[in-house]
């Protein structure tokens, strides 16, 4: 089916429970590719992948080419979508469990490589589709079926482990604050590099923090200058500073690797290919 | 002393005295002499020390392994003479290092390691004397003897040349008697197994390859990286194996034609990535490059035990392609064959070998022209139809069709209806499992066109082997007092019984590198073939031919 017949969101029925963040993360997403499309970054060149999770159903709910992966490797599916076209701006959706945790190694060096790629993460502290249990995010204590008498964990900061990872483009949106989530999405895909943009998503069944987000959530002026000064930004407690906490302009992979190539139209036909091979071939002679 | 069917070279010593590199500066020399010649490497998993070495097979004939009744032994400490007098031949020569070793009464003793110290490399350069002890003992002048270091070590050249002339004169006033090699009328190339089926991917069409480090994969991954620009494949080393499998199954999305290559234990972590491969349709090439497990197993050595594990990969059914080439000129054609059928079924395909074809190198000639020029068409959408990605078809393809589009194209690791979205509808489920099995019956229908079994010299016996195991039989046959015929299957999955079929009940044996024997567990499962003898072998090293001549004969006669 073409794009021009249908709108970003798909028509399948949506299972997400009623009240669940993830729909005003939705609402941001089609809100931001409406703007990308509008600017010029059309459907056509836009590939998406995500996680297992129940972040992961937002890739039936969009209307965007790409491929559902498994869990905790859509940022390396999405890098290798990125690699072999790198016209194509790709955006991947994760879950805290799946992203920071079954994956988290493919984050790290996806934002040291700086690939360009956009990474969204729908961060509600604990494993919602497997019925609950702890996530890296959970905070100490969380009581979920495989930690009754509570986590005994300190939760990770996923900010600052991609910060202290070089990242380029570090953010945090809460879907409380949809027009600013939405404008954080099209700047992190706008950027050229690595973009992360962690989503504070409550998560109503079971860990349900609207009202601890509502009341600390507070939009950032504008981002850190430095990339110590964002650690202090992403390590706040009292209050949690939404926005972009740190940018900055850096060489991308496939620029880096391949300045001119692109792996899948830029090829060489049969009989180059077959002289390049023989090439190699006679040198062993 | 002419005329010897077989003339095998091997060099001896410690890990970074060079040995094989002079192991390869001897192929070189067989090469240049017309010869055919097979050099397989011994090495242990460490950097400096311990012991290598480096054997060289040579014949006017084309010759399929290296042998270690070895007529020219060059020792360059005191353990490779332990470990190699035992392999010399009959009126065989062998050198040893008496700095290191002191004089002895078998062998000609040079003092290695004294003229090694005059220069700036004194364990690296030690290789160099091998070769020039070759040279000298096959009557070469010194002149040769300069082009081939300058040819073989362009690096120190000066150093090299001057160590290999000193060398070669002490050589000359303490020999009697030189081997003086026939000339042959080859005109070949030597390759590796690993520089054949990557050569053969990226003459079809590969656009890129993705590996993590891991003998015996590791050279496929540094040679398109050495050859990036010429070959134009994009190498990527991410940060693991499944950073690399699911890359991979990424690239594939917008239609990049990849590659990725590892031993059993990177497999294993790609193992969910393979399944899949195998749900979304994505048409990835593994290579498994085996070598002797459980786990770390032996790294720098072979065995054939992951056929098994190859054959099974991947949770779920779904269309598997599963193939290995028995030489290492076959490895060239078979992975680019390969490549055409994981994109014409938009499966996985996993291209099995061992250590023993990925690093031993052999003369041969590869023949561009012979390559089909009419290749397998992967079944691409027209440009005005309404797009499915999971289109069902008669047989089971659905049309491919890659961004930039303005057509929704979605792969789905869930179940997916035709669109590609989630499912757990009843009807689909089944539907979905019917396509992808379709799909698999067309692939045979495919295959019974094609050829997946070799078949080697006549006889009444038939010796059934697979994978690198076919270069130690086919050799050992030129020494057996036999009349077989080899019957070698190159795929193995989905596994030709319609070739093997005529086999059925006969009294077979069974050769392979494994200590299970699961090739002819194989064999009896899908053809009720009856090995009557399986010979196995699985202490990590290849078959010596003549070893093995001796079991066939014994299980024949
Ligand atoms: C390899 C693997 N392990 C475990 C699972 C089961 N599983 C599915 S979703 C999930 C956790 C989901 O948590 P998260 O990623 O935070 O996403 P959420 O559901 O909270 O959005 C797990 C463990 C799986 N699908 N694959
Ligand atoms: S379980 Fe939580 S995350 Fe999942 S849909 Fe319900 S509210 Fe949302």
């Amino acid at each position: 089916m073409k794009f021009d017949d249908l709108d970003v969101e798909s028509e399948i029925e949506n299972t997400w429970c009623p009240g669940c963040g993830n729909f005003g993360l939705l609402n941001s997403v089609k809100q931001a590719v409406k703007k990308l499309e509008d600017e010029g970054i059309g459907r056509d060149i836009m590939l998406i992948s995500a996680g297992i999770g129940c972040h992961g159903k937002i890739f039936d709910y969009l209307n965007i080419g790409g491929l559902y992966s498994i869990h905790g490797r859509e940022s390396a599916t999405i890098q290798g979508m990125k690699f072999a076209n790198p016209e194509l701006k790709v955006m991947a959706f994760g879950g805290d469990g799946d992203a920071y945790g079954e994956g988290l190694s493919h984050l790290i060096f996806a934002a040291k490589r700086n690939a360009d790629i956009t990474m969204i993460v729908h961060n509600n502290g604990n494993y919602a589709l497997t019925t609950g249990q702890k996530s890296p995010t959970s905070v100490q204590g969380f009581k979920g079926p495989s930690s009754p008498e509570g986590s005994v964990n300190e939760p990770i900061n996923p900010l600052r482990v991609l910060l202290s990872s070089d990242a380029g483009f570090v953010a945090r949106g809460y879907p409380g604050k949809m027009q600013h989530l939405t404008d954080l999405i099209v700047e992190a895909v706008k950027h050229e590099g690595f973009s992360l943009v962690d989503v504070l998503q409550p998560c109503v069944t079971f860990n349900d923090t609207y009202e601890k987000y509502n009341e600390l959530v507070e939009v950032l002026e504008k981002p850190a200058e430095t990339r110590k000064e964002a650690v202090e930004l992403a390590e706040e407690e009292e209050r949690l500073p939404i926005g972009i906490l740190y940018k900055e302009e850096m060489p991308v992979y496939n620029e880096k690797v391949y300045p001119e190539g692109n792996p899948v139209e830029d090829r060489m036909d049969r009989e180059e290919r077959l002289e390049a091979v023989k090439k190699i071939l006679d040198e062993k002679r | 002393m002419k005329d010897k069917d077989v003339f095998t070279y091997l060099i001896g010593g410690k890990a970074g005295e060079g040995v094989k590199k002079a192991g390869a500066a001897a192929t070189s020399l067989f090469l240049d002499l017309g010869r055919e010649a097979f050099q397989m490497d011994d090495y242990q998993s460490l950097i400096r020390g311990g012991h290598n070495f480096s054997v060289v097979s040579t014949s006017t004939r084309e010759i399929y392994s290296h042998h270690m009744e070895v007529d020219l032994i060059v020792n360059l400490d005191e353990r490779s003479r332990d470990i190699h007098e035992g392999h010399l031949a009959e009126d065989g020569l062998m050198f040893y290092n008496s700095d290191d070793s002191g004089e002895k009464d078998d062998g000609i003793g040079l003092p290695l390691g004294d003229m090694a110290k005059e220069y700036s490399k004194p364990d690296l350069i030690k290789g160099v004397a091998g070769v020039a002890v070759l040279a000298a003992c096959n009557g070469m002048d010194q002149k040769d003897l300069k082009e081939l270091i300058e040819k073989e070590y362009s690096r120190g050249v000066e150093e090299n040349l001057s160590f290999g002339v000193e060398v070669y004169e002490e050589v000359d006033k303490k020999i009697d008697k030189t081997f003086e090699l026939e000339e042959g009328k080859s005109e070949s190339t030597v390759l590796t197994g690993n520089e054949s089926l990557s050569l053969g991917a990226a003459a079809g069409g590969l656009d890129m390859y993705i590996g993590y480090p891991m003998t015996p994969a590791s050279s496929i991954l540094h040679l398109f990286a050495g050859h990036k620009d010429k070959l134009q494949v994009l190498p990527i080393h991410p940060e693991n194996e499944i950073g690399v499998a699911n890359m991979a199954v990424g690239a594939t999305v917008p239609g990049a034609r990849v590659m990725v290559g590892t031993s059993g234990g990177g497999l294993a972590l790609m193992e969910e990535t393979v399944s899949l491969a195998g749900m979304t349709e994505a048409p990835v090439l593994f290579v498994l490059a085996s070598r002797p497990g459980p786990s770390t197993g032996v790294p720098t050595y072979t065995e054939q035990a992951d056929l098994n594990f190859a054959l099974n990969q991947g949770h779920g059914e779904f269309p598997l392609i599963v193939a290995s080439p028995g030489s290492v000129k076959e490895a060239f054609f078979l992975s680019n064959e390969m490549l055409e059928l994981v994109w014409k079924y938009q499966t996985p395909g996993i291209f099995l070998t061992e250590k023993h074809l990925s690093e031993s190198a052999k003369t041969l000639d590869i023949d561009l022209d012979s390559l089909d020029d009419d290749p397998l068409e992967t079944k691409m959408a027209a440009e005005d139809e309404e797009y499915k990605r999971y289109e069902k078809t008669e047989d089971g393809i659905s049309p491919l069709k890659f961004p930039p589009a303005e057509d929704l194209i979605q792969w789905n690791s869930y179940e997916h209806d035709e669109m590609g979205y989630t499912t757990e509808n009843a009807e689909t489920v089944e539907e979905m499992h019917d396509k992808r099995r379709e799909k698999n019956e067309t692939l045979i229908l495919e295959l019974k066109e094609m050829n997946t079994v070799n078949e080697f010299n006549e006889g009444d016996t038939v010796i059934f082997t697979f994978g690198s195991t076919t270069m130690s039989v086919r050799e050992a046959l030129k020494f057996a007092d036999v009349d077989a015929k080899i019957v070698q299957p190159v795929y193995l999955n989905p596994f030709p019984v319609w070739e093997l079929e005529e086999y059925m009940g006969e009294d077979a044996v069974v050769v392979e590198q494994n200590s299970t024997g699961q090739l002819a567990t194989l064999l009896r499962e899908k053809c009720r073939i009856k090995p009557k003898t399986v010979i196995r072998k699985y202490d990590g090293r290849a078959f010596e031919p003549r070893e093995l001549a001796a079991k066939i004969e014994e299980a024949i006669k």
